[in-house]
């Protein structure tokens, strides 16, 4: 009898078969390489089709994320109590400290440190009010993302379980930083779902780090190297790694040289029958050279309008970078990229643990119109069907102030696993609506409460996918891995 | 779970009613792997809780402590069903949050209510003691075969035993050209160069091949091929974390001189129970043996600094996948679902490391890295960069607690800590744990004769330099003429005779400290105390000589601030700040002549001093794992080898060895290799040399004429070899080797990823860690430093590009034709031409010559670019890429040459190794 094993690490199998092009097409299939699962067992282990396992509500996704934990008191869960009780303690408020409830010990996990204090509450530093005839509260610092608040579900009830940065990649890949990593959201698409267009990459990640950390948000872990992020640059001379020929060497040049490789490697296949991978080789360079024109003009903006540039921020100085990265997330949807992730922050940015007004509105500043924009450019172009629009932080912010000894004043708000918004937009998603509370302070997500893999479970679950159906043979996922979708925010 | 019931209704409505259903059917294709999946693991050959197995129909109506599971036909009287159907969780099994499904429980109560029948001729599961893998190899004896004279050594009696079981004809022999590139790459990792193959095509004698092969095997390349193999295995990893900051996270800075310690010692042929003992506990086996103690890098890598039980599961996890072949994770939070290895084993395991620190030591010719900083909360801590990293027991009374839940902070009250201990199963309940004496060089690295030798020649370079200095201000003083100038050279004199005589003090202090260590810790006569008195006092006195120097100092900046214009505002604050400088150094020097007659005796130690003792944890660990007896330890390891060289493991699931883990595909073989392997001292060049002296190496991948549909189309039995694709780290290096610029220096400090397409050093020295790799050894599929126990190998677009675009190939390519055309004119007066050009092309980035075909399709192809460049504009031509240290040859048939080598660079031919 087969039988699962405990996180047992053979992943080199599972690229087999999977011959959905791109980088999809990572041709395992070969004779000496389909590993153990077909002949130690009975049951064959069959990699994914590349068919979803039900009828999707959206074929692609853009998942924009703000590093550093934006403040969700700030944004988009105002809470009136934190004006009320603002510099009081906890205790001197009229509801239970959150501190003492179980939940707090419960939820989190620290990697390092104790807990830091924060038992003062921070008053809210900036107004808000209703907006869209849904009369979802939203902070003042979105004046054009509060013009859409009726086509989004918000999620107020999201926690993690890591009160440090670490929680980034948790959100992308479901783990604490205690525990072995798992493979990301959109590799996991990539994996089931594979590409809609063979000429471009089926994940990409878009956006600038300096901390190379960064990458383990579009890392497949061991889905293999295959079903990670591609990383493509906004700059047309260097679109992904080795994408452009070198100044150096002619356009027929090289046509002719691929030419000439594809013709000796045919001749290879002739003399060497039993050698599947040579089949391959042989379309990857094919595909290779394809790419080469595809990927810069998937990126080349010289045909979009004003208009649509304006709707997006560009035309301006302090929205121009995040506008450019979400037109582009746009058109590689539109050309038939799965799972964009437009990364739309430095690395840490929003992590106010001092000046929380000014880092917020200046963030905020930079990112709710090219956010708005987009938005309203799906709609428009008639994209909001087929595209999911995810937007997120790793955490959220403490309802108190942060108190440390090297501060002179106090003005921000530490980290805060415990509760925090995330929202979402486009296909298959229900608009105008809050799902979710936390408690009056903004401390605990109390009602409907979402581990981060309930995000992944709805974004899955709206592309068609049962996330155990993806499993793999030898790698133990645990139930919490899969999440449950969040039904109650689906059209 | 709902999601699944619509399935459900479907498999019912498929399966017939009882009366003509088959038992075997429902019994095995759906309830078996239920039970399997949920309930074997306690109710099975591994465990019979409350008397019951759940393992074969028989023994499920047989039933256990409460009498029969099941009631054929019943299902109200049905133990099992009330069970799995429980409210009360607490009475439900399976237990805690792995309920069955809905599903699942109709398909149990339609099973039980069509008769509960199974199949009559089922098997119990095996007593888990009786597991191949945890009983001892015995060396089989070579089994006799029909086709006898294919047989070379016993390895391939194994094989064609196989063959003729299954009725598979091998295939030939490998033609001369590709068994010799197979070779060089499988043991070095490079290509044979056109002269090899000349040379080797051309030798008819029987034991040409022999011959490559000892050469081969004693090229240090060896070491650096197999090492990259190994540092897969043992993840071997530069230091990461927050590279940017710089902060030192995880593994550590200076772990190179790991992975050189293990390109040296396989290149030495040390025997692997050494090199597994001495990764584990070099410190305590060999701790006055400088050379090795940076093996105990395989625990140093583990190390993370934020969290202490985060490097301790790291280290217990990969010390069992490794060496042994086992899951222990599993155990971490629970009993062993698979193997016979109790939760508490996992912490007796544990128990093994937990006294273990990181230490720095200091190395010959090298800045001191100073002591191993504690973490401190908030703090970034930049790798070092100097000196050597390495284990050591600090805590030597350490305990270590049960914890649940894989919760380090769920640690059991109450329960008493646990006694060091390997896996019962393996014969590792009780070892002998005796605590090492080290030797005081150990324990107090400062007595090494290397520091003495260095401190004193430091400081009497410096005391020459001063005594220079000196001579050059009595020669100015000499040399001044008027009193200003002669007041300038007097002061500075002062300060220089009052640096050499500090200098002096200097090498003084360093050489009664040193006669005071000699006395008080290396036995030499003396008198312990007063020499440590005087070596305290000569420390004295060089501080004392240092405060003069500063007092020299500051009395002349005040001479200088002085004799400026004193109407001058900024003079005058000069003046001020010199006058107060004078005054703290004069108060500094006081201060230090007040002290100097204290009588004490001590002195600053050559370096920090350590605990005296091991606990022994360890040293028993590495024995016991790298003993004969242990069942595991050489079948992983020749399970590793097996898989390098044919691209297929006999256990295919290579770091689990346990009844999860993969059955081996030989299993008699691999017990002969590894009974092999001990008895030959563990020495794995000659599993090497015996491994690819075999036919069954020798035969060839593919055969051009269509073969008859074998048997077994996955070549299982190995009835030809594996095509393989080169690793990342083989192609980068081919390339460069190929193209005659591959750097051969072998080992040091880690190399800037950057630097990967422009530095040709071999790939395995740059670094490699959890933050990132190498980008073009990333696109084909390089070693996850975090998991590595066999590769992945994938085939993508972006490789064809890296191939096409990236300044490695194209460059090389370049340089390559320039070197071959200027071989060929240079050759026996015939001048270089297209077809010698293809000819030597193929030969030396293919090892092989062009088929007729190629032949001509590449002429053509030199044909077609060099007319396009003839074609083309100058300007064109002359176009470059921006940092270009090669650029293309603007002679039109050169260039087309340049585009030959470089499309053969990309031929799969190049990629694979056949």
């Amino acid at each position: 009898m087969p039988k699962p094993q405990c996180n047992h690490i053979q992943r080199r199998t599972f690229l087999a078969d999977v011959g959905m092009g791109f980088t999809g097409l990572a041709l395992g299939a070969l004779s000496h390489q389909n590993g153990f699962a077909r002949d130690h067992s009975d049951t064959a282990f069959t990699p994914p089709n590349g068919e979803p396992h039900f009828a999707p509500k959206a074929k692609n996704v853009i998942w924009v994320f703000l590093s550093g934990g934006y403040s969700h008191m700030e944004t988009f869960d105002p809470k009136p109590a934190l004006v009320k009780y603002g510099n009081k303690t906890y205790d001197e408020t009229a509801f239970p400290n959150p501190t003492k409830d179980p939940l707090f010990m419960l939820r989190s996990r620290a990697v390092v440190g104790g807990d830091r204090p924060h038992s003062k509450i921070f008053p809210m530093q900036i107004g808000y009010r209703k907006h869209g005839e849904s009369g979802i509260e939203v902070t003042n610092w979105w004046p054009n993302l509060a013009t859409c608040v009726d086509d989004i579900a918000f999620v107020r009830s999201m926690y993690t379980t890591d009160n440090d940065h670490n929680a980034e990649f948790q959100m992308h890949h479901g783990r604490h930083k205690l525990d072995p990593p798992e493979p990301v959201l959109g590799s996991w698409i990539h994996y089931g779902l594979g590409t809609l267009n063979e000429n471009l990459p089926a994940f990409v990640f878009i956006g600038q780090y300096k901390d190379t950390r960064v990458r383990w948000d579009f890392d497949a872990n061991y889905l293999g190297p295959a079903h990670s992020g591609v990383e493509l640059s906004l700059d047309p001379k260097k679109p992904l790694p080795f994408g452009i020929r070198p100044g150096s060497v002619l356009a027929r040049e090289q046509e002719n040289q691929f030419e000439f490789i594809n013709q000796l490697n045919r001749l290879s296949a002739v003399e060497y029958p039993q050698d599947a991978e040579v089949q391959a080789r042989i379309k990857s360079y094919e595909l290779a050279f394809r790419m080469q024109m595809s990927v810069p003009d998937a990126l080349d903006m010289s045909g979009e309008t004003t208009d649509t540039e304006r709707l997006y921020g560009i035309d301006n100085k302090t929205t121009a970078v995040y506008g450019r990265r979400l037109l582009t997330a746009r058109r590689l949807a539109e050309r038939g990229v799965r799972f964009t992730l437009a990364y739309l922050s430095d690395y840490g940015e929003w992590d106010s643990h001092l000046d929380l007004k000014k880092n917020h509105a200046r963030s905020c500043g930079r990112v709710d119109k090219p956010v708005a924009g987009l938005l309203k450019d799906l709609k428009r172009r008639g994209m909001w069907d087929d595209t999911l629009v995810v937007f997120c932080t790793e955490f959220g912010r403490t309802p108190g102030v942060e108190v440390r000894d090297a501060y002179k004043v106090y003005t921000g708000r530490d980290h805060h696993p415990h509760g925090f918004t995330v929202w979402l937009a486009g296909g298959g998603i229900k608009g105008g609506m809050v799902h979710g509370r936390t408690d009056e302070l903004g401390f605990h997500a109390v009602e409907d409460a979402h581990y981060v893999t309930d995000l992944h479970a709805t974004v899955l679950h709206l592309l068609g996918l049962d996330p155990h159906r993806l499993d793999i043979p030898g790698r133990k996922r645990l139930e919490i891995d899969y999440g449950n979708p969040i039904t109650q925010i689906m059209a | 779970m709902p999601r699944t019931l619509p399935l459900v209704v479907v498999i019912l409505l498929a399966t017939p009613s009882s009366s003509h259903a088959s038992d075997r059917g429902i019994y095995s294709r759906d309830i078996k792997p239920v039970f399997s999946k949920h309930c074997y693991s306690c109710h099975g050959g591994l465990k019979q809780e409350a008397g019951l197995r759940l393992d074969t129909g028989a023994l499920i109506r047989k039933g256990g402590d409460s009498g029969a599971a099941v009631m054929p036909s019943d299902i109200n009287n049905s133990l099992i069903v009330d069970r799995i159907t429980a409210a009360d969780e607490s009475e439900r099994m399976p237990p805690e949050r792995e309920a069955l499904t809905d599903a699942q429980i109709l398909l149990i109560k339609s099973w039980i209510a069509q008769g509960a029948k199974s199949p009559e001729d089922e098997a119990a599961e095996e007593d888990p003691r009786e597991h191949w893998a945890f009983k001892r190899p015995r060396r089989p004896k070579p089994p006799a075969v029909t086709n006898a004279k294919w047989v070379r050594n016993p390895i391939d009696a194994f094989i064609a035993a196989q063959h003729e079981k299954r009725d598979l004809t091998p295939f030939p022999p490998a033609e001369k050209h590709v068994l010799l590139r197979r070779v060089y790459l499988d043991l070095i990792g490079l290509p044979p160069t056109r002269a090899e193959l000349h040379d080797f095509l051309s030798d008819n004698s029987p034991d040409a091949y022999e011959r490559v092969i000892d050469r081969l095997l004693d090229d240090v390349a060896y070491g650096e091929r197999w090492g990259r193999h190994w540092m897969d295995v043992w993840r071997y990893s530069d230091w990461y974390g927050r590279r940017r900051v710089p902060d030192s996270l995880n593994s550590y800075g200076q772990i190179w001189r790991w992975r050189d310690w293990i390109v040296r010692s396989l290149n030495d042929d040390k025997g692997y129970d050494r090199m597994v003992m001495e990764m584990l506990a070099a410190d305590e086996i060999a701790p006055a043996d400088d050379e090795n103690i940076v093996a105990t890098g395989f625990i140093a890598r583990n190390f993370y600094r934020w969290n202490y039980n985060t490097w301790m599961k790291d280290t217990v996890e990969h010390t069992g996948k490794a060496f042994l072949g086992l899951t222990l994770n599993c155990c971490h939070c629970h009993d062993h679902k698979y193997d016979p290895i109790a939760n508490e084993e996992y912490f007796r395991f544990r128990a093994f490391f937990e006294p273990i620190e990181i230490r720095h030591d200091r190395v010959p010719g090298e800045p001191d890295p100073g002591l191993y900083p504690k973490y401190s909360y908030g703090k970034a801590y930049k790798p070092i960069t100097s000196g050597l990293v390495r284990i050591m027991d600090e805590k030597l009374d350490a305990e270590t607690f049960v914890y649940t839940g894989g919760e380090a902070r769920n640690v059991i009250p109450d329960r008493p800590p646990v006694i060091p201990a390997g896996m019962a199963i393996l014969g590792g309940e009780s070892l002998k744990i005796e605590p090492i004496e080290l030797p005081a060089t150990s324990w107090y690295p400062g007595l090494k004769p290397f520091v003495r030798r260095e401190e004193i020649e430091k400081a009497k370079t410096d005391l020459a330099k001063m005594r220079e200095t000196l001579a050059k201000a009595k020669q100015l003083l000499a040399a001044a003429t008027d009193e200003a100038t002669k007041d300038a050279a007097e002061l500075t004199l002062r300060v220089d005779q009052a640096n050499a005589t500090r200098a002096e003090a200097d090498l003084a202090a360093v050489q009664a400290r040193i006669h005071a260590d000699e006395v008080r810790y290396q036995g030499e006569p003396g008198d312990a105390d007063e020499l440590a008195r005087r070596a305290s006092r000569a420390e004295r006195q060089a501080k004392l000589e240092a405060a003069r120097v500063e007092f020299a100092r500051a009395e002349r900046a005040l001479a200088t601030a002085q004799r400026k214009d004193p109407a001058d505002e900024k003079a005058q604050a000069e003046v001020k700040t010199a006058e107060s400088k004078l005054a703290t150094t004069k108060a500094a020097l006081s201060k230090t002549e007040e002290v100097l007659d204290t009588d004490t005796t001590e002195y600053t130690a050559f370096s920090p001093l350590y605990p005296k003792q091991s606990t022994g944890r360890r040293a028993a660990l590495a024995k016991w794992i790298a003993d004969k007896q242990n069942p595991l330890t050489a079948r992983v390891a020749i399970n590793h080898i097996w898989l390098r060289h044919f691209g297929r493991a006999f256990v295919e699931s290579t770091e689990n060895f346990g009844r999860s883990g993969a059955k081996p595909t030989h299993p008699e073989l691999l017990d002969w290799l590894a009974v092999e392997l001990m008895e030959k001292g563990w020495r794995m060049k000659e599993i090497h040399r015996m491994i690819v002296t075999s036919s069954t190496y020798r035969m060839a991948s593919n055969v051009a004429s269509p073969h008859p549909t074998s048997s077994d189309p996955d070549n299982v039995y190995l009835w030809r070899v594996n095509a393989k694709r080169m690793e990342a780290e083989v192609l980068r290096d081919s390339v460069l080797y190929a193209s005659g610029s591959l750097d051969a220096t072998v080992g040091g400090k880690e190399i800037d990823q950057s630097l990967g397409l422009t530095t040709p050093r071999r790939s395995l020295y740059f670094e490699h860690h959890g933050e990132g790799r190498m980008q073009f050894l990333d696109l084909f599929d390089a070693a996850d430093p975090c998991d590595a126990y066999r590769r992945t190998t994938s085939i993508r677009p972006q490789q064809a590009l890296a191939m096409a675009n990236s300044e490695l190939a194209v460059q090389q390519g370049r340089l390559l034709t320039g070197k071959l055309i200027s071989e060929l004119n240079s050759q026996d007066n015939a001048d270089e031409h297209s077809t010698r050009f293809v000819n030597a092309a193929f030969e030396q980035v293919l090892s092989r010559p062009p088929t007729a075909t190629e032949l001509a399709a590449s002429e053509a192809f030199l044909q077609k670019q060099t007319d396009l460049f003839a074609s083309a504009s100058a300007e064109d031509l002359a176009a470059t890429e921006k940092d270009e240290a090669v650029a293309p040859s603007t002679d039109p048939a050169t260039r087309a040459r340049e585009n030959l080598v470089q499309a053969l660079f990309s031929h799969h031919d190049f990629v694979t190794i056949r």
